[in-house]
């Protein structure tokens, strides 16, 4: 098996982290992979992938996330940090962090155990110019400079149920123009089934395409 | 003069706090002034990110009561201000909105919704109905346009600036957590390319000129020391507030003229209402729906007729009969029955609404 993956997914709220994280996730696991992935919203805890999570094991993966039941009784208390996730990085196999809640970034992984030394680690910034924030070259670069450390840039560019192939290339573009500005490379382009399809194996600047199954939706958040 | 937020329309893709936060930009608001609660913190947080950008101001008060007064004090002082909240922040909000109600001062509240009572949860409800439609101690004279989606986030939210400069009464967005969380599109839009004139906001106080002599003394009371003196100024606003009710009222119904069964509900329940009469409908089921989207005031003539015509009603939202009340209250007088079927704090799904209708119409 080729050396492990580590990959921890970040960038702006609502960006489509989650997503492609356990998407990640489960490619990987589907290459007969030992994956854990990891769910690493300590702001709000009640959102993220929290109900999917048994799904998810179901389909071959560790998930390190917090389960209803031990979270009922906590309230707001605060930030919570599932124990289990502190010591994700000393899991067996590729670690898959989900670093919910963009507003603290990667910062998040400093509460993480060997985060600051482990060598195969990759931040990845995920991106989408549908949303605002994060819609033109400057504001890219402008983000993904406050977030702290980024590794590499990833095309989540889309509409929701209104995609098309031409929404996916034109953030393809822009993606890959914010990341020559920062100096980072693009890992890949995702996209749901049906578009993935009419884009082919790479994007229009030549990235790999990611198939993305939607999941997130069936948690609500 | 800062630059404009949306230079030509396009589609975003968005969650609810975030469009707030570019609808207000985009209605040419000056200032936020807020007290952060989950679920409408990220309207803040947009809002501060992007203010700095826009030459626009935002201030972190101690508390939501304090939010609420400095709110009404900056509208006072000529500026487009409003504030966001939710939940047992909105209780503490009805003291200051109270006063703008006494006052007569435009304000814009954004609420979104929490479960309750009290903290509760941070995730949704449709509770805080009675509240912000009623709330506070007068007469409730506000305007309530509860939404369902992005879209109408961002346009009840630039609306709500104009009702509220407009009229001069207490102007609410009615959202909540499910519309502050969730993400879709929407068209961003500045509202002036769509030819929709935006009123600009003037100084209440601090005018040019000798009060009293050189114009009329800006006074700005809510205290009275004889009864009769606010009875004759609380009956001016209500007849105010009577007088532009048909103007302000809102509603979208669908399926009525043939319907044995028409669904009543508001905001995100609405939209799951809306699905299930539709695939009611392409099934060959005779229902109907009824969307109130201003809960104060409500359209009262066409509930009058609505509850006239002889057919069953089924109402239904996230709350254990806060809409139904208000409801009732305009339907006083029909023998038309009125089913309900209540989920305080929980969301209710198209399959929910169907399975509910079916039942009656069984």
């Amino acid at each position: 098996m080729s050396k492990r993956i580590v990959e921890a997914y970040t960038g702006e709220y609502a960006g489509g982290k989650s997503e492609n994280a356990l998407n990640r996730a489960l490619a990987l696991a589907r290459q007969g992979r030992i994956v854990t992935l990891v769910d690493l919203d300590i702001v709000e805890p009640v959102y993220t992938l929290r109900p999917i999570q048994e799904e998810l094991r179901a389909l071959g993966i560790n998930v390190i996330a917090w389960k209803t039941a031990e979270t009922v009784g906590l309230g707001e208390a605060g930030t919570t940090l599932k124990p289990g996730a502190r010591w994700a990085l000393r899991h067996e196999g590729d670690i898959i962090l989900d670093i919910g809640y963009g507003v603290e970034g990667t910062r998040t992984l400093n509460l993480l155990e060997g985060a600051a030394t482990d060598q195969d680690l990759q931040v990845i910034a995920v991106i989408n110019i549908s949303r605002p924030m994060t819609a033109e070259v400057k504001d890219i670069v402008e983000h993904v400079r406050e977030m702290g450390r980024v590794d590499a840039l990833l095309n989540n560019t889309h509409l929701a149920d209104e995609t098309t192939p031409e929404v996916v290339q034109e953030g393809a573009r822009v993606v890959a123009e914010a990341a020559r500005h920062l100096g980072l490379p693009v890992v890949a382009t995702a996209a749901v089934t049906s578009i993935a399809e009419e884009i082919g194996d790479v994007d229009c600047m030549g990235n790999p395409v990611r198939v993305l199954t939607r999941y997130m939706q069936k948690a609500f958040w | 003069m800062s630059k404009k937020i949306v230079e030509q329309e396009k589609r975003a893709f968005m969650t609810g706090n975030e469009v707030v936060a570019w609808a207000a930009l985009a209605a040419k608001a000056d200032i936020m002034y807020g007290y952060p609660i989950t679920p409408q913190n990220e309207i803040m947080h947009y809002w501060t990110r992007m203010a700095p950008k826009y030459e626009k101001s935002f201030l972190q008060t101690e508390d939501e009561l304090s939010a609420g007064f400095t709110t009404i004090g900056g509208v006072m002082a000529g500026r487009k201000a409003f504030t966001a909240t939710a939940g047992p922040g909105n209780t503490l909000m009805q003291e200051p909105m109270s006063m703008a109600e006494m006052m007569r001062l435009p304000t814009v509240v954004v609420v979104q919704q929490r479960g309750g009572p009290s903290t509760a949860t941070v995730i949704y409800s449709q509770q805080e109905v009675t509240m912000t439609s009623i709330g506070g101690n007068g007469e409730g004279m506000r305007i309530v346009y509860s939404t369902s989606s992005h879209q109408e986030l961002y346009d009840y939210t630039i609306k709500a600036f104009n009702t509220a400069w407009k009229y001069r009464f207490p102007t609410f967005v009615l959202g909540d957590g499910y519309q502050a969380k969730m993400r879709e599109s929407l068209t961003l839009y500045d509202p002036e390319a769509r030819g929709i004139e935006l009123i600009p906001p003037e100084a209440y106080v601090g005018k040019e000129g000798v009060p009293g002599k050189d114009r009329p003394p800006a006074h700005f009371r809510n205290t009275y020391n004889m009864e009769e003196e606010l009875y004759e100024l609380v009956m001016d606003a209500l007849q105010d507030y009577e007088k532009i009710s048909p103007d302000v009222a809102e509603y979208h119904s669908a399926g009525i003229e043939d319907a044995e069964l028409v669904i009543v509900g508001h905001g995100i329940v609405y939209r799951a209402i809306k699905a299930a009469v539709e695939a009611m409908r392409e099934k060959g089921l005779r229902v109907g729906y009824f969307r109130p989207v201003t809960l104060r005031p409500l359209p009262v003539p066409q509930i009058k007729e609505l509850m006239a015509s002889n057919k069953q009603i089924l109402l239904m939202e996230s709350s254990y009969g806060q809409l139904a009340r208000l409801f009732k209250d305009v339907a006083y007088g029909s023998s038309t029955k009125i089913n309900t079927f209540f989920k305080p704090g929980m969301g209710i799904t198209a399959e929910e609404v169907e399975a509910a209708a079916r039942e009656i119409l069984k």
